[in-house]
């Protein structure tokens, strides 16, 4: 009836970006980033990642609404550093992360399968 | 292309450890959770909170990699146990959220309903029959959308025909009962143009699955009780299989259950003798104290099993509340996967990885 449909959980209408950056009017080095059709689950990894960033001065993300699916994170950097700029290398980092992670279960993995091979 | 985190984490490292050390009960609130009798306390966990006492609380990639690990702690069929160290929560809540919502299963979708004579419901039955986990491996798959025709790449058909006779006694129709259709469906559209022409049904499969697929595409579980039918009632449907995300609907979840906690650390703040000891091991309902004999009949308890913990904080309630401390490790997981079948549980993770690496990449590729 009037329920939403479901793709609109994860097709991002057309006319609008991913993500688009808005830089703050008052505050030099602070802006916000809104991400479409994304949640919780990289609102708050890249919150925490830009919290591991020595020059970021603030960093916060928020989901608007429920049924609005996009976050929007706000960030606040030192003057050597510009929003983008630690947003671009948080994400970055975050993948070489995740690689490391996967690469680290995979050794993991294998290490346990062949456990019992050994005799243990 | 120089990384001003890694060139942060280098110069950091490079210091002599010892120096770089905080004061306990500040590194205590640095890398734990501490449970008090009615609620935990929060600590700091931004790159700058300490650097008042020239300590560098920010992570760069090399730091992390260098302190990450995993152990498997438990690998069965559908059910794994693992920990995983060095990592924040929100990583750990991330892998939670991906792995209920966004690794792709395949489940019942359409229930093209022929006869049904039973008590149940066509809509609760439907319900039902979605829930069934199927043997089909996901990443062999298409997603299908609105306008596509079902084919052999994103559908699965099955069909399920039962009847009780009269005068037999009730009949428990049971998940096993639907019968893969390899070919695609048997229910015809409409009738063909001209009678040479082939029957047009709900699907349009150019090939046989029996053909691409190696393993029958079958239920996972085939004793799962889908209807009851008395004498004389019958149910007659053909059901369509399609690929989809536990965001969508739960049927769609490849997981039973996901979940982690954080290692619990239960430490005495001074030695607890005696009496109190047993009464504090009685106390733990999981068995996490033991009783060491220190001979000539003195007796004190000593934390066995912290692993076992609970958190109930039965032990900081009461008299021992100010001896026992109840802590958590900040950045040591204990992650539980239970998968319904579709996929083992440790590939669902290295799917869930994969999944978070490629949002990641869609978030910072549509910037500019
Ligand atoms: S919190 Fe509960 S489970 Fe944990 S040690 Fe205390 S009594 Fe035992």
């Amino acid at each position: 009836m009037n329920a939403p449909d479901r793709y609109e959980r994860f097709v991002v209408p057309e006319g609008t970006k991913k993500v688009s950056y808005a830089q703050d009017t008052k505050i030099m080095n602070a802006g916000s980033f809104t991400i479409e059709r994304e949640d919780h689950t990289v609102g708050n990894i890249l919150r925490m990642q830009l919290h591991r960033d020595p020059n970021v001065l603030f960093a916060g993300y928020k989901l608007p609404h429920p049924l609005q699916y996009k976050i929007n994170v706000r960030v606040h950097t030192a003057t050597q550093s510009a929003p983008t700029q630690a947003y671009t290398q948080a994400i970055n980092d975050l993948d070489k992360e995740l690689e490391s992670l996967k690469e680290a279960f995979e050794n993991e993995k294998t290490r346990y399968d062949e456990m019992p091979k050994q005799g243990y | 292309m120089p990384k001003k985190g890694t060139k942060k984490g280098k110069s950091a490292d490079d210091e002599p450890k010892e120096q770089n050390k905080l004061p306990e009960h500040l590194e205590v609130q640095r890398t734990r959770v501490v449970c008090k009798a009615d609620a935990p306390t929060e600590g700091f966990q931004y790159a700058g909170a300490f650097a008042a006492m020239g300590i560098d609380n920010s992570v760069s990639v090399d730091k992390f990699c260098k302190n990450f690990k995993v152990m498997v702690n438990r690998l069965t069929e559908d059910d794994m146990e693992f920990d995983m160290i060095g990592i924040d929560a929100s990583i750990a809540n991330a892998f939670r959220r991906i792995l209920i919502a966004e690794v792709p299963t395949m489940a019942i979708e359409k229930v093209l309903m022929v006869d049904n004579t039973s008590v149940i419901a066509d809509e609760v039955l439907s319900h039902r029959l979605g829930l069934i986990p199927l043997d089909a491996d996901p990443r062999l798959f298409e997603y299908i959308s609105e306008n596509d025709v079902p084919n052999e790449r994103n559908t699965i058909v099955y069909k399920l025909h039962v009847s009780c006779k009269r005068g037999s006694p009730r009949l428990t129709v049971k998940s096993g009962d639907l019968e893969w259709l390899p070919e695609g469906s048997q229910l015809p559209l409409a009738s063909p143009a001209q009678s040479g022409d082939k029957q047009k049904t709900y699907t349009s499969f150019g090939q046989s699955q029996k053909d691409i697929f190696e393993k029958p595409l079958g239920v996972k579980f085939k004793d799962i009780t889908i209807a009851r039918l008395g004498p004389g009632q019958a149910i007659e449907l053909e059901v369509h299989a399609v690929k989809g995300v536990g965001k969508v609907h739960a049927k769609w979840s490849p997981v039973a259950t996901a979940w982690y906690r954080m290692l619990p650390e239960v430490v005495f703040r001074e030695e607890i003798r005696d009496d109190a000891a047993e009464k504090l091991v009685k106390k733990c309902p999981v068995n996490v104290f033991d009783i060491e004999d220190l001979g000539n009949g003195e007796k004190r308890a000593v934390v066995a099993r912290p692993r076992a913990c609970t958190l109930c904080r039965e032990c900081v309630m009461g008299p021992t509340g100010e001896q026992v401390e109840l802590r958590r490790v900040r950045d040591h997981f204990i992650f539980t996967i239970e998968s319904t079948g579709a996929l083992p549980p440790e590939v669902l993770f290295t799917e869930a990885v994969r999944n978070l690496e490629e949002k990641c990449e869609r978030v910072i590729s549509e910037l500019s």
